[in-house]
């Protein structure tokens, strides 16, 4: 059994999957401190179930984002090392920093040593200014941590009272900019990420449940909760992944569709292509601001089904949700009103909003059909022009290979799986005007709960090992070092990798058969006066993200 | 918001042998600078994926022996694509500026394609402008070439051509590969200063280089008044250039192209893939996107101080007051250049060091008051080995007059029956039809 857990913004879902069922479908309201939404939804998941027969216990948590949203965060410097290159100031960092002098090159070559008379001005800036917790971030850091290592050290010797984390120790990404914001946000979260794991080790211990707890990713995939908390930024914004993994568990393996989950307030956008989720190419942004975490390719509108309707100079526009709809109690007229006028929803009796949406409809000098027509025909435009924006992005993606340039065949999926309340009116809609499939699952209300109970444990492995230097980095934050034998070929760099990645693979608790994929394995030459004096490898290997089981008769066409 | 566009296909999977310095290493470095520096998550620059060019738009160009496929990979589809790919951004509006920072190259490649030459088979940069005009009806095109070797390749594409001014600022031919580029190689009878060389010193530093920009490219350009400028972008002037001997630096590269403020660069050559690329490449990027340059400085520079000697600066300094005089002058009318029989006739040999071939053209062009007129060419090659192509190769330009035109056609139906030849090519790049045919002997 499979139990899954969504910390939505009002509400806590929770699911019990046994044998590709749903069998028990839980709902608690979200406090402030979500550690006992948590605690009061295992609960009520325990009630009647035996807690041995539980084999997993997934969170989609909204923490991380929470801290960062409600400005929640510790303060933090950073120390900034960039050497030759952009300007940094022009760069998009997240809190204050202070540059210094020292620089690594893309070799791991270090071209200028560090000075620690400017370190030390630096920590006193920041110590002036009550800010203890301090990033070292230098280019180039995960191809020679030493100057971050060197200066991380200077700092704990000669000012315990700060707290340093050096970027290579976050994440082995080509980019230092992502790599210093994220060491940043970890710095900032880490302490209420170790609070939060505390409380939600106690609480299953309270109630005699001892299979493993994994939290889900943004871009999701799972990882364990001991592991959360050395990168507590792969949690941030997991609700879009477990809504996307969710539609994906009620429909089948290798379907190709758009998932589009209309709320209230907001509707995302996200891609499913034969089965995977489309990551963003780059990776996530917090407050705009880049950082090393995957993330699936998220588009959202500020549109939901209680937006309002506003008429400005005798035309129709949406407005911000003012609150529920009309017909369910609501202040004013909405777009969900609509759809229950023109019978595309049955949440509410059309007799309750006749008038409103007539008398809109006449100071708009249209019929209420015409009326209704409009407002949906907007709506999907809407969708569309961000679907558009969507595919465009999804079809520019860079190709670095020729085979890469080659195997493209991006065919725009045709199938539309909807979610959220107003969804299946929507999908009615869509399916009537466009030449598209639209599935409304079953349980698409807890579909974030599914997904969350029901996504792989992933992990991906991108490594680059340099012989000439005898160093192999990787993206994973720490995993870095010296080659000990020689890689004499691609063989033997895969080789080395595979073991790395096992290694790993037991701290992720992954499932032990999991199928290995190579997702790149290139070997470069380094020529040097015509000489071979060594070679650079780049492999990436993963572990295929998606669905351990698909849900029996879960998906409904319209 | 300013759009700089980006096409960066370092093409991991091709090289032209395992130990050529043309080599899947050669843009590694500079994808992890890049790619490091963080700044492609800004929105000023735009990334795009690559595409491939197709047969035609190879076509409107080159006379490829015997075909297309045998001197093209799949990667010179992707390089030449990519490159037009930009151009339709720009066009589209959705760019202001592009980057097609790409391998393999092509500066080298000639109209007649009978190998490699250069480390290039099919110019990119031509490419570009003849699909742009084609597509988009523009007429003048500036080419400013800023690789250390003579874009021998362009020129001989555009020698005949009014629309197109070529400029090439290189390392003297008599000291560099391919030995060509000097002052008196100025355009055809029908292009007369259309064609600039400007053949530097070797050990010309970031003052000479900017020197010669400012005070002979830049005026020729505001005269000229195109509606796109390309940058043929090489960076083999690098002071650690393994092939070259100049002193110039990241930093009067990045310079160059922040005054020369190009619609699209194109990557060239450049082969000092440690010591340069990876800054020049960002120092380009840079300057397109308007983004601050001057932190982009290599390990090198720092330890060094480049100085320019002072033979090195008497001699730039003749030569801008050789092209200064030049351009001043009155020139001479299309018919006094044509000279009294109206015809131009050019006999040459041509080096493929790359594919070890000599070639033997014969070159024609017809007077034509109202058009450039018609091109011919009979090429014979001769190779170290395999199997040798005579052809003959008849080109309508873009503007052709109808007489013109007419005129191409009938050289045509003549040439396919003549005696001899083993291929026959027509490019009618009025209608933009090309046509090939293989003589069975």
């Amino acid at each position: 059994m499979f139990v899954g857990i969504d910390i939505g913004g009002t509400f806590t879902d929770g699911v019990v999957i046994s044998d590709q069922e749903v069998i028990k479908l839980i709902k608690v309201p979200t406090y402030d401190d979500i550690s006992l939404s948590i605690e009061e939804a295992l609960q009520q998941i325990l009630a009647g179930l035996e807690p041995q027969k539980i084999e997993q216990v997934t969170l989609s948590t909204t923490l991380i984002t929470n801290l960062i949203m409600q400005d929640q965060l510790a303060k933090a410097g950073l120390l900034l090392l960039p050497g030759p290159g952009a300007n940094p100031h022009q760069l998009s960092f997240a809190c204050a920093y202070k540059i210094i002098n020292g620089a690594v090159d893309y070799r791991g070559r270090v071209i200028k040593p560090i000075n620690l008379t400017e370190v030390k001005e630096a920590c006193q800036y920041f110590l002036d200014r009550k800010i203890n917790n301090l990033v070292v971030a230098c280019k180039f850091s995960q191809r020679n941590p030493s100057l971050e290592e060197e200066i991380a050290a200077f700092v704990q010797k000669n000012y315990p009272e700060c707290k340093v984390l050096a970027s290579h120790k976050v994440s082995g990404l080509l980019n230092w900019v992502r790599r210093a914001n994220g060491a940043f946000y970890t710095l900032a979260t880490q302490e209420a990420c170790r609070t939060f794991q505390e409380k939600i080790k106690t609480t299953l211990a309270k109630l005699g449940l001892h299979c493993p707890l994994f939290i889900l990713k943004a871009d999701g995939g799972t990882l364990p909760l001991e592991v959360s908390l050395c990168y507590p930024l792969e949690t941030i914004f997991s609700g879009p992944a477990a809504s996307t993994l969710g539609a994906l568990a009620c429909t089948e393996e290798k379907i190709t569709a758009v998932v589009i989950d209309i709320g209230g307030t907001t509707t995302d956008l996200a891609l499913l292509l034969a089965g995977k989720p489309l990551l963003a190419e780059r990776g996530a942004l917090i407050n705009n601001y880049p950082v090393p975490v995957r993330s699936l390719a998220i588009s959202s509108l500020t549109l939901g089904g209680d937006s309002s309707l506003l008429i400005e100079q005798g035309k129709l526009r949406f407005g911000p949700r003012q609150g529920p709809a009309l017909c369910v109690g609501g202040p004013v007229l909405t777009v969900t009103d609509v759809l229950v006028y023109s019978g595309y929803s049955e949440i509410a009796s059309p007799a309750l909003i006749k008038e409103p949406v007539e008398e809109t409809a006449r100071v708009l000098q249209l019929t209420p059909q015409q009326f209704s027509e409009q407002v949906l025909q907007m709506f999907v435009a809407q969708l569309e022009a961000k679907l558009e924006i969507m595919f465009k992005t999804w079809e520019e993606e860079p190709a670095y290979r020729i085979w890469q340039v080659l195997s493209v065949q991006k065919e725009r999926p045709q199938t539309l799986i909807c979610l959220g309340g107003p969804a299946s009116g929507i999908g009615k809609y869509w399916s009537e005007k466009k030449n598209w499939q639209v599935v409304v699952p079953a349980f698409s209300a807890v579909a974030n709960a599914i997904g969350a109970a029901l996504a792989k444990t992933t992990l991906k492995l991108d490594f680059f090992a340099d012989t000439e230097r005898k160093t192999y980095t990787t993206n994973l934050g720490g995993l870095q070092g010296t080659l000990a034998q020689r890689l004499h070929n691609i063989e033997e760099a895969k080789e080395f990798t595979l073991q790395l990645f096992q290694e790993k693979a037991k701290d992720w608790q992954l499932v032990p058969d999991m199928p290995v994929e190579t997702v790149y394995a290139e070997g470069f030459n380094i020529v040097r006066g015509w000489q071979t004096t060594g070679r650079i490898f780049q492999i990436g290997l993963q572990t295929v993200p998606g669905i351990k089981v698909f849900l029996k008769g879960a998906r409904q066409d319209v | 918001m300013f759009k700089t566009g980006l096409i960066f296909f370092p093409a991991f999977d091709w090289a032209i042998s395992p130990t050529h310095p043309e080599r899947e290493e050669r843009l590694l470095y500079t994808r992890d600078q890049i790619f490091e520096e963080g700044i492609l998550d800004q929105r000023k620059i735009v990334e795009y994926t690559p595409r491939l060019a197709e047969e035609k738009d190879i076509q409107r160009v080159h006379f490829c022996v015997p075909n297309i496929a045998a001197q093209t990979t799949t990667a010179h589809f992707i390089s030449a694509g990519s490159a037009l790919k930009l151009g339709d951004a720009l066009l589209a509006g959705a760019i202001d500026n592009g980057f097609s920072l790409v391998r393999p190259p092509g500066h080298h490649a000639m109209r007649v394609v009978h190998g490699n030459r250069g480390f290039c088979n099919i110019n990119n940069e031509a490419i570009l402008v003849e699909y742009l005009r084609k597509k988009y009806q523009l007429r003048k095109i500036a080419i400013v070439d800023t690789d250390v070797h003579h874009g021998d390749g362009t020129q001989d594409i555009f020698y005949h051509d009014p629309d197109v001014l070529f400029i090439s600022m290189h390392q003297d031919g008599r000291t560099l590969y391919p030995g060509t580029g000097f002052v008196d190689e100025v355009g055809g009878p029908g292009a007369y200063l259309k064609n600039i060389n400007i053949p530097l010193p070797p050990g010309t530093t970031d003052k000479g280089f900017l020197k010669v920009w400012r005070e002979i490219i830049r005026p020729l350009l505001k005269d000229f008044a195109p509606e796109l400028v390309i940058n043929s972008a090489g960076q083999d002037n690098h002071f650690t250039d393994p092939l070259a001997n100049m002193q110039v630096s990241s930093q009067g590269y990045a310079q160059l192209t922040e005054e020369l403020k190009p619609d699209l660069a194109v990557l060239e050559g450049g082969y000092a893939i440690e010591t340069a690329l990876p800054y020049v490449n960002l120092g380009i990027l840079l300057a397109l996107a308007g983004q601050d340059y001057s932190y982009v400085v290599e390990p090198q520079a720092q330890k060094q101080q480049i100085k320019q000697e002072l033979q090195v600066e008497r001699y730039i300094d003749k030569l801008i007051a050789y092209w200064q005089k030049k351009l001043a002058e009155i020139p001479p009318s299309k018919e006094e250049l044509f000279s009294s029989k109206l015809i131009y006739k050019n006999s040459r040999h041509l080096y493929y060091d790359t594919d070890n071939i000599r070639e033997q053209q014969q070159e024609e062009v017809s007077y034509c008051p109202d058009c450039p007129g018609v091109y011919q060419v009979i090429s014979q090659s001769d190779r170290a080995s395999g199997r040798n192509y005579y052809l003959k190769g008849i080109s309508i330009p873009l503007y052709a007059c109808s007489a013109c035109q007419e005129k191409g056609y009938e050289i045509w139906e003549r040439a396919k029956k003549e005696k001899g030849y083993d291929l026959c090519y027509l490019q009618d790049k009025k209608n933009d039809q090309y046509f090939r045919e293989e003589i069975r002997r």
